[in-house]
């Protein structure tokens, strides 16, 4: 199957690899995985006390279109609020990384990765 | 007639392989094209789809995670969609750590060793998992149902694991 130019870029030159102490407060952890392909990711954002993510960092362990999924992300969530985070949809990412049909589940995962992300942010904000 | 049912073997997760196989060889032999060489086309044709789903049965049930799926689609067990995320952080965690000792494999100073260590934690994971869910099935109810259905989700980041590890496996041992 052929991948899209920018899933190759993505892929080949993935932005933001790396961890971050899931431990620090102001460090938000989603982990999701897909049972289907056994794709798992991790992203992680560091957020500001004002709500504003101030770096993102993943790591995917999964095909070329998880990969460009997560890196896309990591990109496009940096600077935002938190809200405007979880807004970002799966058919955004899709879209602009063209990924076909049998991929989009791909999308998916780094919109439920940025979700749970946040999830993880509350409940740490709620301790 | 349900898959089971087709082999006349109990719809349990414990099934004799060898029994199965032998049921399956029978079963074969009644449709094989050579019995029908002379037969209309409607009764050639007729035999090969009875063929094709006797193969589908047999793959089916012989493998683990998939006589599980039968078992539990059968029961009318909700079962999560495929491609629905996965949310156990603690449970994706190892699975990432798993993911990270197999990347290291490679720049082990004894490769050899360092992949048998990898094989041997999946394999003991692995096997525990199966045999939790194996027990679940057996107990048919619908909160073991539904856990059955949890561990066989988890297997299945297993089952991708033991394939990257064959991958890597022959890329070492191939010159």
């Amino acid at each position: 199957m052929a991948y899209s130019e920018k899933v190759l870029d993505h892929y080949e030159n993935p932005r933001n690899v790396g961890s971050m102490d899931k431990n620090d407060p102001s460090v938000a952890t989603g982990m999701v995985g897909a049972p289907a392909c056994g794709d798992v990711m991790k992203l992680q954002l560091k957020i500001s006390a004002d709500g504003i993510i101030e770096d993102a960092k993943f790591k995917t362990y999964g095909c070329g279109s998880a990969i460009a999924s997560s890196s896309l992300v990591t990109e496009w969530v940096k600077g935002k609020s938190i809200e405007e985070a979880g807004k970002i949809k799966n058919t955004d990412i899709a879209e602009e990384l063209a990924l076909p049909p049998v991929k989009i589940h791909c999308s998916i995962l780094a919109e439920d990765a940025i979700k749970a992300a946040i999830e993880d942010y509350k409940s740490k904000q709620g301790k | 007639m349900n898959y089971f049912q087709l082999f006349g073997i109990e719809a349990s997760f414990d099934v004799d392989l060898q029994n199965l196989s032998s049921n399956y060889q029978t079963l074969q032999k009644a449709v094989h094209p050579d019995k029908f060489a002379h037969a209309s086309e409607q009764e050639q044709r007729i035999a090969v789809q009875k063929s094709a789903h006797i193969n589908d049965a047999y793959q089916t049930i012989k493998q683990p995670l998939l006589r599980a799926d039968y078992i539990l689609v059968q029961r009318g067990v909700d079962m999560p969609n495929e491609q629905h995320s996965f949310s156990d952080t603690g449970f994706l965690m190892h699975q990432m750590e798993l993911r990270e000792m197999l990347e290291d494999v490679k720049s082990a100073s004894d490769v050899d060793a360092a992949l048998l260590e990898v094989q041997r934690v999946l394999s003991s994971e692995y096997l525990q998992l199966t045999q939790l869910m194996r027990v679940q099935i057996s107990e048919n109810n619908s909160a073991s149902n539904s856990a059955a259905c949890d561990n066989l989700r988890k297997l299945k980041f297993y089952q991708k694991l033991n394939i990257e590890v064959d991958r890597l496996e022959d890329s070492l041992f191939e010159d």
